[in-house]
């Protein structure tokens, strides 16, 4: 992992907070709703195409919600070309099957990675809806507006994932060098 | 209309998974590092980002320029959550990163974007008990409203812990340490 060349975390968090609090200001500026974007609407609206193909889901409060969000379609989409876009402007984007981290710890299976992969895929577009939210629209937004539903959401976030890492990667070793 | 929303989206997008990316918060190590409790630059980046939203938004919303709209609580904030913690565990990423990561190369955040729309689609199906069950005794998620005193009573010692955790992490653990 070649640290060398990120930004700082104060910069990339003001950065952010510049994005949601703009982001916010037009959003209500078109009308469009009020509230700071999320990215979980933008898998939502994967689900309801593909939900859409079935005729009885028309119903579906989910589905009908989702279908709606091609804004956040397209923020997804956005983000994963910004994400190529900084990899590449910064030299970093190295194609993987898997993390070198995962490998070391569970060895070079990329069944056994999807299928883990698959599992947590799962388990986070399940719980981002029943929990109002994913990281972005509980923490780095729903922490900004101290709502009580998104500090539960947030610390639950944490102490369920801090209990799976732990299980994951139970012993670490590794002290000096940079990962 | 529509095209307005495409265009506004790749925009927003594109900036977010830039700085996302630019940031480094969206390797893998440094997810797994930080539910490890061994590097906290996400943590940093994170609390950075809320104590300035949360004070730029709650002085744009006092000078009536924007109205905030908290997120209610209910069980499905502890219960989802929880949910959503194991599955950000075993990925390894959350739903933004995950995006992002898909753009640097990365093979199995593809699996994950399958596996989350798979998720969703499932939570709609089961929204029915769901919604009975566990999300229809919401509580208003203002605090503010709630508790009923001057917010900025609320604001300043909540901005004051989140930059006390900043600075404990940042003091006790070091960003480019090797941990795995």
């Amino acid at each position: 992992m070649d640290n060398s060349k990120e930004w700082h975390w104060f910069t990339g968090g003001i950065l952010v907070s510049l994005l949601s609090v703009a982001t916010y200001f037009v959003f209500e500026a078109l009308e469009l709703k009020k509230y700071p974007f999320g990215v979980t609407a933008g898998f939502g609206y994967i689900s309801a195409l593909f939900g859409n193909l079935f005729g009885g889901l028309a119903e579906n409060p989910v589905i009908q919600k989702y279908t709606k969000n091609i804004l956040e379609f397209f923020l997804l989409i956005g983000l994963v070309i910004g994400g190529y876009a900084a990899s590449k402007q910064s030299k970093t984007f190295s194609p993987e099957n898997i993390p070198a981290t995962w490998e070391k710890y569970h060895g070079k299976s990329l069944t056994k990675r999807y299928l883990v992969v698959l599992v947590g895929g799962i388990l986070l577009g399940f719980g981002a809806p029943f929990a109002g939210g994913c990281t972005t629209g509980n923490i780095l937004q729903g922490w900004a507006h101290l709502s009580l539903g998104s500090i539960v959401a947030g610390m639950s976030f944490f102490a369920a994932g801090i209990v799976t890492a732990k299980i994951l990667y139970p012993n670490l070793g590794g002290e000096n060098d940079t990962n | 209309m529509i095209l307005i929303k495409i265009l506004l989206g790749l925009v927003i997008g594109l900036i977010f998974g830039y700085i996302l990316t630019k940031t480094g918060i969206t390797k893998y190590p440094r997810v797994m590092g930080m539910l490890r409790l061994k590097d906290f630059k996400i943590l940093k980046f994170m609390m950075t980002a809320v104590i300035s939203s949360l004070i730029l938004f709650h002085i744009f919303g006092d000078l009536g320029w924007l109205e905030l709209s908290p997120k209610p609580l209910s069980w499905g904030s502890l219960i989802g959550g929880l949910i959503f913690g194991t599955g950000m565990g075993l990925l390894g990423y959350c739903p933004g990163t995950l995006a992002a990561r898909i753009g640097e190369g990365k093979k199995d955040a593809i699996i994950g974007l399958v596996g989350m729309a798979i998720g969703i689609f499932i939570y709609a199906l089961l929204f029915k008990p769901i919604n009975e069950i566990f999300l229809s005794g919401k509580v208003n998620g203002d605090i503010f409203q709630l508790i009923g005193v001057n917010k900025w009573i609320i604001i300043i010692p909540a901005a004051i812990i989140f930059s006390g955790i900043i600075y404990f992490v940042n003091k006790n653990f070091s960003d480019n340490k090797k941990i795995f």
